[in-house]
């Protein structure tokens, strides 16, 4: 694979660096797969020769990835001297593909909670994609609050291959966003017989009490494991739903509820359906799940 | 002469101003343009999404944000008189956690951020080096993340995860799940034994001597040599006081001005916002160049960080560095890559004493939203020194959070006539590389810098 690499540049808008560490935890097989396999010129925190200057002189960009929220507010936030904005819209007149890497470009994510700062958006709702002439796609957004590593890798090797995704609603892959968190998790069981949890416990499931958002979530998490090995809810951590547009909510790790019953229900399911459904399993007693997996 | 550069491959982006004199740096000004406004987010959330919240301040120390709140929650119930109790195996997995982002962080700083500054000083080939294809890069970036599956194994995820809450942790491993962490940190102890120290584990943790240093092989000693070419053992000094807030697992709390002490008390920590840019004004004000604020302990700048940590502690080998180099840019590296063995040995320590029959999490019996008003501070040692929170709540809505993180004490401006920490270090530089390599040794991190 020694011919022409597609070239991707990295470009970090309002953000914590979160998903770039992400990248960073993908399993190592597959980070360098991808380095070899694409040119990655430009990352303000990894490439070493080439500055944004450089960039902003390329006639075109196979893949630019944006990490972080944009504002045009040169007060809070200023690159090489120019808004976050104004650089967004210059390398987008070069990108053949743009991917939103993670829920700040996606939609602003946790920086859009900085109210002092009301001009905080995300990528897609920045960028007219009509008027850019280079794209080949519609802008994907790969939400996340970080962004999975994997991923990442996969779009972006699927969208080399097949010049082509197809995207749910939210403009996220389907591939990766039909499942809700909530697929695949361990304690799918103790859900299906209503067994609450609590924290520190391998038994029992977060949605009771500790605010699981993995039945009304899109995303791969019990799906794809994080860095090979876990998920939030796997360790007992519930989701807080970072890939959803409403992230992040209020009362995050405690379950809202009416008389007892959460308020939010598993994401199409009839209230009505879901509390006959936890009548009739509150009745049974199952001995083996409420009992310690392991004594 | 002026000159202004850009500084990329740090956390984020940070401005560096020089004024030159007869080839020296003789003053400068460090700007940290970007501000996300982490404090004023947290006012009027409830209490418990704070531990959501603050981790995201970062992307890469986000564990000691984390391991902040949780432990200023908790002494808000101290202050109640209503002290939770937390079981030695929750408090030694999230010590556990702290200590393996910080490994993670210090193998990446060591190869992406500044050994190729270095040996550019050099060589314009980094060879297995190169960002992104060298060898060495490539192997470094896969330590880093095999290490923080250990971290994922009991947070679920990393980056990002809020395992510890008030009362102790959310998860509850098994014995394998231990093993399998120990495998992971063994992995990265090969590494510190193959390629960054060149010699074992426990040669390297016996070192006490500045003669040691001929015993190194491999990328320290490759590291050593170019810092002596280059002089970097004499450039990057500053005022050589230093401060740890708080304990670790390898580090005890204390503070040296002349002399050691470990009375510390956080009450004579002042933040000073002389320089630094304001919400509510937009200001034209000449004097305000930066987003970073000021910070002192009694009056006084210092220093924090692994190397102020081996300072404090009385780390042998760091401290028989100190002796000859003093606070210059070669020590300030080495303390940083030292304490990746000592993490390392001390975080297998750790796994070995969880006690899995222990409770993870035992929950408070007064829930926060029924607490009519409190505050409460905690210091926790991050990656790049020590990390300061204090919270306040009313009826469990924050009112005010206030974080004072390491690289404001250290790349914070000046107050008055007073430089910075790195500011003072980085004045006498012979070039811009250099400059920038003794802002480098202190780890910057844009993003904690201005919260
Ligand atoms: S913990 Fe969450 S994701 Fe797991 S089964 Fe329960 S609701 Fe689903
Ligand atoms: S489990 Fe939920 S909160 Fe965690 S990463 Fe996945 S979507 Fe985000």
């Amino acid at each position: 694979m020694k011919s022409h690499k597609p070239t991707i540049v990295w470009y970090q808008a309002v953000t914590c660096n979160g998903n770039t560490h992400s990248l960073l935890s993908a399993s190592s097989s597959r980070l360098e797969l991808f380095l070899n396999s694409f040119d990655l010129i430009y990352h303000p925190s990894l490439t070493i020769d080439t500055t944004l200057d450089d960039i902003l002189k390329l006639k075109d960009i196979d893949f630019l990835l944006v990490e972080g929220a944009i504002t045009s507010d040169e007060k809070y936030y200023s690159i090489n001297q120019n808004s976050t904005k104004n650089i967004l819209e210059k390398l987008s007149q070069k990108a053949k593909y743009i991917i939103s890497v993670g829920s700040c470009a996606s939609y602003g994510g946790v920086h859009k909670k900085f109210e002092q700062n009301d001009d905080i958006l995300g990528v897609e709702e920045i960028i007219d994609t009509k008027k850019y002439k280079n794209l080949k796609h519609e802008i994907v957004n790969l939400t996340g609050c970080p962004v999975h590593p994997e991923w990442i890798l996969q779009t972006v090797f699927s969208l080399n291959s097949f010049s082509r995704m197809s995207l749910d609603d939210e403009k996220r892959p389907r591939e990766l966003y039909s499942n809700l968190a909530h697929h695949g998790c361990t304690r799918n069981e103790y859900f299906e017989w209503k067994v609450e949890g609590d924290f520190g416990q391998k038994e029992g499931c977060l949605f009771y009490d500790q605010g699981c958002r993995g039945p009304m979530t899109h995303s791969s998490c019990n799906k794809i494991l994080w860095n090979d090995v876990s998920s939030k809810t796997r360790a007992g951590m519930p989701c807080i739903g970072c890939t959803e547009k409403d992230f992040p909510r209020e009362n995050m790790l405690e379950t809202k509820k009416n008389i007892g019953i959460p308020l939010d229900v598993p994401l199409g399911i009839p209230k009505r359906a879901y509390l006959s459904i936890t009548g009739v399993a509150k009745t049974f007693k199952i001995d083996r799940l409420n009992k310690k997996l392991m004594d | 002469m002026k000159t202004v550069d850009i500084v990329e491959r740090i956390e984020g982006e940070a401005r560096l101003n020089c004024t030159w004199e007869n080839g020296f740096v003789k003053d400068t000004q460090i700007d940290f343009l970007n501000f996300r406004g982490f404090e004023y987010i947290l006012e009027g959330k409830p209490a418990l999404d704070a531990l959501v919240y603050t981790p995201r301040i970062c992307g890469i120390c986000g564990q000691a944000h984390l391991k902040a709140t949780v432990e200023a929650l908790e002494n808000i119930y101290k202050s109640l008189n209503e002290e939770l109790v937390i079981t030695n195996k929750a408090k030694i997995l999230r010590e556990i956690g702290l200590n393996i982002e910080i490994i993670d962080s210090h193998i990446k700083w060591f190869y992406m951020f500044i050994l190729p500054d270095v040996i550019k000083l050099k060589e314009n080939d980094l060879k297995e080096y190169s960002p992104l294809k060298g060898k060495r890069w490539l192997e470094a970036c896969k330590t880093a993340s095999e290490t923080i599956k250990a971290l994922a194994i009991i947070g679920g995820q990393w980056p990002h995860t809020s395992y510890m809450i008030p009362g102790g942790v959310v998860s509850d491993p098994t014995l394998l799940d231990l093993t399998s962490m120990m495998n992971y940190l063994d992995l990265a102890i090969n590494f510190f034994e193959d390629s960054i120290a060149g010699v074992s584990f426990d040669k390297y943790l016996s070192f006490n001597s500045v003669d040691d240093l001929n015993i190194l092989n491999e990328d320290l000693k490759y590291f050593t040599n170019l810092s002596f070419e280059y002089s970097l053992q004499k450039y990057g000094t500053s005022y050589d006081r230093h401060l740890a807030l708080s304990d670790s697992s390898i580090s005890k709390r204390g503070k040296i001005r002349q002399r050691l002490t470990d009375k510390l008390d956080l009450n004579k920590i002042k933040e000073n916002c002389d320089r630094t840019f304001k919400v509510e004004e937009d200001s034209k004000n000449k004097e305000k160049h930066t987003w970073s604020k000021a910070v002192t302990y009694n009056s006084m700048f210092y220093e924090t960080g692994p190397f102020s940590r081996a300072m404090v502690s009385h780390r042998e080998f760091i401290y028989e560095l100190h002796k000859s180099y003093k606070d210059s840019v070669f020590t300030r590296v080495m303390a940083r890559v030292d304490e990746i063995a000592h993490l390392l040995h001390s975080t297998k320590e750790l796994i070995k004493q969880v006690d899995i029959s222990e409770e993870s999490y035992i929950k408070p019996k007064i829930s926060l939203k029924d607490i009519p008003k409190a505050n409460a501070k905690s210091v926790v040692e991050a990656c790049r020194g020590s990390l300061y929170h204090n919270v306040s709540i009313e009826k469990g809505i924050i009112t005010k959070y206030d974080v004072i993180t390491p690289t404001v004490w250290n790349l914070g401006p000046a107050i008055k006539d007073e430089k910075g920490v790195a500011q003072k270090a980085i004045i006498g530089s012979p070039s811009l590389d250099i400059a920038k390599i003794v802002l480098r040794s202190f780890d910057v991190c844009s993003v904690c810098t201005t919260h």
